[in-house]
């Protein structure tokens, strides 16, 4: 098993190294230039040869991603174009906010999800079963910034019951100390603010969960269907138990392994999915972080963000590589 | 992108026969879908022959004139410089259905291909590929699409060869498994003891098996496709506006919400609906196909 | 969806407990709704208007543009003089104290000036701010003297709300980054609070600041929230959530309209929008280019799509731009049969394929607009195109000069000294490309003339010459319209300047 896991990291190594690669000569490649963009609009050549020359960016494109290379390896991934700080530093600042979002996306997608599933599985092909998957397929079925903006209209707008955007209301929160601003402010006892706090995340969250939630309900469904015709669960039947009994503690509990295994999976997938929903929202964290970098042609920032996306999702399947294996243990490695 | 996780799930599938199964016991679900899908890809087949206008003729004088009602003019109102919201969506759908199938059929052909290589042959071959899947699979989706519209421009082509990049994985990923699995199978050996090539087993008995579950995969990548196609629009990196699209339309519209709500509903409207209808139709198919379903009798 | 109800029931509830809660407070707020924010600590490591404004206002205007008097007026800088046409002599009020309590010195400008706006690396301003000045050094505690490489007389315009002046002794004591970001000294009537990129800023007032004084009724705190889509911003500021919203589209004013505690401000922005045309085939020909702007229906355009907010333009400037001419010569009025003649005249009677290029979401309706002009052009002969590419695309070819066509806005323009160089003087940057000797002559001229009057002639000369030879249609300045709630007493200005100062909340 260990020796399995150290196989696996080595070989994620040259993943990683192409997908710098990959990154790197993309972003580069893609027209437009940091020192037209970043100037302002009054700059002039002097100017943008000396931005030119402290960026780098005189160098041929190999000696750049030579150098760039080195440096990740340390662990350094440069200093960003538009913020002139450390990539690493810009980053850790926006990171939480998405982690914060992207779970709670996972926790309303799975309270709705979950028990939706279990109903249509349970019940094949009934009206429950026909209304929950064309529900569940709603969120999938739209994509997210119209799905945002109706939220907004709809749940700030005609019932005005929501803020519109932002993460926080400015004066409520306490000092700030892991950037995880529910988390602080529920370590704080300051639980105005953790519900300001919630109000802010519950349309994001839910207009980012929307996706997963069909995924999951879908998951749910057929894997509750499965379960339900295994031998065990018609001999718990046979025994005499009430239906509601078998479905909720027999099939559900059993069903559930590869639901968390999608869960998991598709974290990444979120991670990417807010881009568009923190753009919308304008909650402060990696997505909309990486349309900024974008626009400016931030190269190193553009880079940093991408290799954090790509380790975030190798490092989770790898986690859940891992879990296989302890959650089943016909699965040997 | 994300269909793919549900499928790998359960991705053991033999051979079946689906179709007489489906047609005697009506299927609601594939039922539904197939008709909306289909509705629309006759509308997209026949659609520049009933539009009452052409899609791009603006008249400032009328513009945001809200839906009229069947039989006049603008049935469906026109919208912000002018111009005839339903013969608009009549040649939108032709181009996101367009853009769709062209889509699912480039990334199937690649990501089937490449998959039953990648399974057959196994080795370097097989390490080499599933490597590239690797690392194009954990690219942020809309980045890729951002920044390859970005280098190559605008347009058509453009766009759908942004959204195959990444849509052939999910087959060659499904499709590696099962060719694994088929390539020891009986008629497979039987085959290769006759003395047919590589290429003879590969496309006359591995392919034809595989056929199903990637048409599971392609609805799955049909829908997604619309989807990103709008997504790319908002990001501002969508096809130039002489080519009217569903996903531009109602990105251009998202401003006229509360003011003007047919500018962005019809268009929403017909995303939502074909991208409904191409899932319960995945939906249905998958049902239909997966073999521990079918073998414990399950209704369907 | 019953779990879903009653969470909302409760939420309900509690949003009116905290609502109650807060407008007990006694401190004055106004949130604005804005597209853009800043997004770096440093108030010299970025380049875009608000974050000239916001930083304006923290450290206090060096001095600052009245378009009531129409002309430049003095802030942190009293007066000014000019020695000779490369030297100019500011000098400094006494009053302006840092929020540490330390006076604000002429050292305070020279170090801004020399050590952070030209001097660091980091700064990208230098160009916008001091493309011309070599030299300061304080004469005294409140005086400085500026040397520039080249007689400039709009240097005003140039450090007049974007000079950024910041303490040399936080800077000395701290570091650079340290007192940007923990340490921001600012001499303005405003401190910065609260930095989040992405998502708000705060400023809160000095209370003891003299033009604090001067305006007891101006905001306490002043909130800057990002709020990218039109409908979001409309909806909070009906919700009461923002007081301020910044560009409402002409469309949905009357849903604002119908609220009578809201009203819609409309201000002539100072911002030109214009059609860029490079001179090189088939635009080398003056008459394809004076064919595209005739065949441009601009009052129609207005009338139809911009619902009356805006103001047509007859040459490069209108009303209220320093050296506007209403007398202007030649007009390009809309008339597609003179552009049929005239593209028939340069040899292209059978029409000529153009490629037009718009950003989206920059200006007001931009694709909208643009795309209204196609069958424009059309009818008049062309074979017209829209592309739309995304912006960091079309921005950096744009300043590289490889589009020919483009639809573009300059802003900032209170004197169109600095913007008419930067697009139609030659080998200035290669954005349209274009050259013409009696032109870069009347420019070079108008620079260096510290004579009002003799100054707008040329600037008046030069701008017929170019309405003529048309390098660019000029079209239209829009009329922003800013959202304001009737609490607040405030008049936006024509350019993208927000000040705080300004504003009078109603007790």
């Amino acid at each position: 098993m260990t020796s399995y896991l150290f196989q696996r990291l080595a070989g994620t190594l040259p993943v990683l190294l192409l997908i710098s690669f990959l990154v790197f000569s993309l972003i580069h490649a893609a027209p437009g230039d940091p020192t037209l963009l970043l100037l302002g609009e009054e700059t002039n050549a002097a100017e943008i040869a000396k931005a030119k020359e402290r960026w780098g960016l005189d160098q041929p494109l190999y000696v750049q991603y030579l150098k760039f290379v080195r440096a990740a390896a340390a662990g350094d991934f440069g200093k960003s174009f538009k913020y002139a700080e450390p990539v690493i530093n810009v980053i850790k600042t926006r990171l939480p906010a998405t982690i914060e979002l992207a779970v709670f996306a996972i926790i309303i997608a799975s309270l709705l999800a979950i028990p939706l599933g279990v109903w249509a599985g349970a019940k094949p092909n009934s009206w429950i079963d026909n209304l929950g998957t064309t529900f569940g397929l709603f969120g999938i079925s739209m994509p997210s910034f119209w799905l945002a903006i109706m939220l907004i209209l709809l749940l700030a707008g005609v019932l005005n019951l929501l803020p519109t955007s932002g993460r926080s209301t400015y004066g409520i929160a306490g000092p700030e100390q892991t950037g995880f601003y529910l988390f602080d402010s529920i370590m704080q006892k300051n639980w105005s603010a953790v519900w300001d706090g919630l109000t802010h995340i519950f349309l994001p969250a839910l207009a980012l969960g929307m996706n997963m939630l069909g995924i999951l309900m879908r998951v749910t469904r057929s894997s509750i269907l499965e379960v339900m015709n295994e031998d065990y669960i018609q001999t718990a039947r046979a025994k005499g138990l009430r239906e509601k009994n078998v479905v909720w503690r027999h099939v559900t509990s059993n069903a559930l392994i590869p639901v968390i295994t999608v869960v998991g999976l598709e974290l990444g997938t979120l991670l990417s999915g807010s881009i568009i929903v923190e753009t919308v929202f304008a909650w402060p964290g990696s997505g909309s972080l990486l349309i900024t970098a974008l626009n400016a042609r931030d190269y190193p920032l553009v880079t940093g963000i991408v290799m954090t996306y790509t380790l975030a999702f190798v490092a989770i399947n790898l986690i859940i590589d891992g879990l296989y294996a302890v959650v089943d243990p016909r699965i040997r490695y | 992108m994300v269909f793919m996780q549900s499928l790998t799930l359960e991705s053991a599938t033999e051979k079946s026969v689906v179709w007489p199964r489906l047609l005697p016991r009506l299927h609601v679900k594939a039922f539904t879908g197939g008709v909306i899908v289909l509705v629309f890809i006759i509308i997209g087949i026949i659609g520049p022959s009933i539009a009452p206008f052409d899609p791009n003729k603006q008249e400032l004088t009328a513009m945001m004139k809200p839906p009229a009602g069947i039989g006049a003019p603008h049935s469906l109102g026109t919208d912000n410089l002018g111009r005839d919201i339903l013969s608009r969506i009549i040649h939108g759908s032709r181009v996101s259905l367009l853009v769709a199938f062209a889509v699912v059929f480039v990334s199937g052909f690649i990501g089937i291909a490449l998959g039953a290589i990648s399974g057959y042959f196994g080795g370097k071959v097989d390490f080499l590929i599933q490597k590239l899947v690797e690392v194009v699979w954990a690219f942020p989706p809309l980045l890729l699409g951002i920044t390859i519209m970005a280098f190559l421009g605008q347009g058509l082509f453009n766009l759908i060869l942004a959204l195959v990049v990444q849509r052939w994985i999910p087959y060659c990923r499904v499709v590696r498994g099962q060719t694994l699995s088929l390539r020891n199978r009986d008629f497979v050996t039987a085959a290769q003891c006759l003395g047919a090539s590589n290429r003879q087993i590969i496309t006359r008995h591995i392919i034809p098996n595989l056929i199903q579950t990637s048409l599971v995969i392609g609805t799955f990548a049909m829908a997604s496709s619309i989807i990103a196609e709008a997504s790319l629009s908002f990001l501002g990196v969508g096809v130039p506006p002489e080519i009217p699209t569903w996903g531009t339309m109602l990105a251009d519209a998202r401003i006229y919400i509360s003011t003007a709500w047919w500018l962005p509903l019809f268009p929403g409207l017909c995303i939502f609906v074909t991208v409904l209808g191409i899932n319960l139709l995945g939906d249905a198919l998958r049902d239909l196909l997966d073999p521990r379903l079918k073998r414990t009798g399950a209704k369907i | 969806m019953i779990t879903t109800r009653r969470f909302l029931t409760t939420l309900t509830a509690v949003t009116c407990i905290l609502g109650g809660t807060l407008t007990v407070q006694a401190q004055s707020r106004v949130s604005i709704g804005v597209t853009e924010t800043i997004e770096t600590h440093n108030p010299y490591g970025d380049s875009v208007s608000l974050q000239y404004g916001i930083y304006s206002e923290v450290t206090g205007p060096f001095c600052t543009y009245s378009y009531a008097k129409g002309d430049f007026e003095g802030r942190l800088a009293e007066r000014w003089k000019v020695e000779n046409p490369t030297t100019w002599i500011f000098f400094l009020s006494k009053n302006y104290k840092f929020n540490d309590g330390t006076t604000v010195t002429a050292d305070d400008v020279v170090h801004s000036l020399m050590n952070r706006v030209i001097g660091d690396p980091q700064s990208k301003q230098k160009a916008s701010v001091a493309p011309s000045i070599v030299k300061a050094e304080a004469l005294d505690k409140f005086t400085v003297k500026v040397t520039t490489d080249k007689p400039t007389a709009p240097l005003l315009s140039f450090l007049c709300d974007r000079l950024i002046v910041t303490s040399k002794a936080a800077f000395d004591k701290y570091g650079r980054d340290a007192a940007d970001r923990e340490h921001m000294m600012g001499g303005g009537p405003y401190q910065l609070k609260e930095l989040i990129p992405g998502q708000r800023l705060v400023l809160q007032k000095r209370p003891d600041h003299p033009d604090a004084k001067k305006h007891p009724n101006a905001p306490d705190e002043v909130i800057y929230r990002i709020m990218r889509e039109p409908e979001q911003r409309v909806t909070a500021f009906l919700n009461d959530e923002i007081q301020i919203a910044q560009f409402i589209p002409p469309h949905m004013r009357q849903r604002i309209e119908k609220n009578p505690k809201l009203r819609i401000a409309p201000v002539d922005s100072v911002e030109i929008m214009f059609l860029a045309m490079q001179p090189k085939p088939p635009f080398d020909k003056k008459e394809v280019r004076q064919a595209v702007c005739h065949a441009i229906n601009r009052d129609q355009i207005i009338a139809t799509l911009l619902e009356g907010f805006a103001s047509r333009l007859d040459g490069p400037i209108g009303p209220g731009q320093y050296g506007y001419d209403p007398n202007l010569k030649p007009k390009m009025n809309y008339d597609p049969e003179q552009s049929k003649k005239l593209l028939a005249q340069a040899g292209y009677a059978n029409g000529v394929d153009v490629e037009l290029q718009t950003p989206v979401g920059r200006y007001t309706l931009d694709k909208q607009l643009t795309e209204a002009m196609i069958p424009m052009l059309n009818a008049a002969g062309f074979r017209a195109r829209l592309l739309t590419p995304e912006w960091a695309t079309l921005w950096a070819n744009v300043q590289k000069g490889t589009v020919p066509f483009y639809y573009m806005g300059r802003g900032s323009v209170q004197d169109p000294s600095a913007a008419l160089h930067q697009y139609f003087h030659t080998g200035e940057t290669p954005r349209i490309g274009y050259s013409n000797p009696k032109l870069d002559e009347l420019l070079d001229k108008e620079q260096q003339e510290f004579d009002t009057k003799k100054r707008r002639q040329y600037l008046s000369q030069a701008m017929s010459i170019l309405t003529d030879d048309a390098p660019a249609c000029f079209l239209w300045r829009h009329k922003l319209l800013w959202g304001l709630n009737s609490r607040i007493d405030y008049k936006p200005l024509p350019d993208a300047r927000i000040y705080a100062i300004d504003m009078a909340v109603k007790k």
